[in-house]
């Protein structure tokens, strides 16, 4: 992973940032006793590093899925690359990760009633050559997410918005 | 705990449209959806008191100094799982607690510097809470994927 390189002035931003992105650049640059250039040029330079992505969070009960599973998969360790970029395609996949030690792909999935999740484990996910076994626990509480905290991937970097206000 | 609203076809494309430009104005936005400003604005404000949605900046993990994830699942023993969760949650080194169904109790995200950091954490810090049968830790060596635009909202402070 690439060393990064961001200074006290960065780290304010971001902090202000992620309570409420829609402030001006006005309102930031005289919080933070900079001025809006300053500013301008700095929000610009994080999302071109892929530091920061301007999103909307929505809350579990404003949408459909709302559920939280982990999908555990034992699968074939050459092919575990390739096996888990399948799994990210699939349409209610949120989240991918390769790890190491009982499981070596964890997926997270939103869903909504429980034939979809069966669906896609058992019939989709079990169904892929090299995947060995696998392992589907729901979350029945969340006692702590921090979503102001993520991997930024391309698809979210966008540079080419005004401010909001 | 405030009462959720119902949301309507026009609240949900300006949501889709802050997924990916959480700070376009409102003006951007009403021109895109044919809508005025001033509905664009009360409508995202009206979503934000009711504790549905923010509009903020995500920030990725290398930018906290995290260079590494770990899962870390627990097996529960002599002590509500939820009590031993919320223990679990205090540490700020975890982002994510959830209880869980299955083999373990407990499935939990923790962010780390390096893995200089593991045995104090796991160790020092995890192992003296009270009601762990076992710890389960794997190691994120990719991430392929990674989408969370969903999660509870705190009230606003």
């Amino acid at each position: 992973m690439a060393l990064v390189q961001i200074d006290e002035l960065d780290r304010e931003l971001i902090t202000l940032l992620s309570r409420d992105a829609r402030v001006s650049n006005r309102k930031v640059a005289s919080e933070l006793g900079v001025t809006e250039g300053t500013v301008r040029g700095r929000i610009k330079r994080l999302q071109q590093d892929g530091l920061i992505a301007f999103t909307a969070i929505t809350s579990f009960n404003t949408i459909d899925r709302s559920r939280l599973a982990f999908i555990s998969v034992q699968a074939d360790v050459q092919r575990v690359r390739e096996i888990a970029r399948e799994i990210a395609d699939m349409p209610l996949i949120n989240a991918v990760m390769i790890t190491m030690g009982q499981f070596n792909i964890l997926a997270l999935c939103l869903f909504d009633e429980l034939d979809y999740l069966i669906e896609l484990a058992s019939d989709r996910i079990l169904a892929i050559a090299g995947v060995q076994h696998i392992e589907t626990s729901i979350a029945v509480k969340t006692l702590k997410y921090n979503a102001r905290m993520a991997r930024i991937t391309a698809r979210a970097i966008q540079e080419d918005d005004e401010e909001a206000a | 705990m405030t009462q959720s609203i119902p949301l309507d076809a026009i609240d949900r494309k300006i949501i889709e449209h802050l997924r990916t430009h959480g700070r376009a104005s409102n003006q951007q936005i009403a021109e895109l959806l044919g809508l005025t400003a001033t509905t664009v604005s009360s409508r995202i404000r009206r979503m934000e008191e009711a504790n549905q949605l923010r509009v903020v900046a995500v920030s990725d993990f290398s930018a906290h100094g995290f260079n590494c994830l770990m899962r870390v699942m627990v097996e529960v023993d002599g002590r509500p799982a939820s009590q031993v969760a919320a223990a679990l949650a205090e540490f700020p080194e975890v982002f994510a607690t959830h209880l869980v169904t299955g083999r373990y109790d407990i499935d939990m995200l923790v962010a780390l510097h390096g893995l200089e950091d593991l045995p104090g954490l796991l160790l020092d810090k995890f192992s003296q809470v009270d009601g762990i049968r076992a710890l389960v830790p794997s190691v994120v060596v990719d991430i392929v994927k990674y989408q969370f635009d969903v999660a509870p909202i705190e009230a606003k402070s």
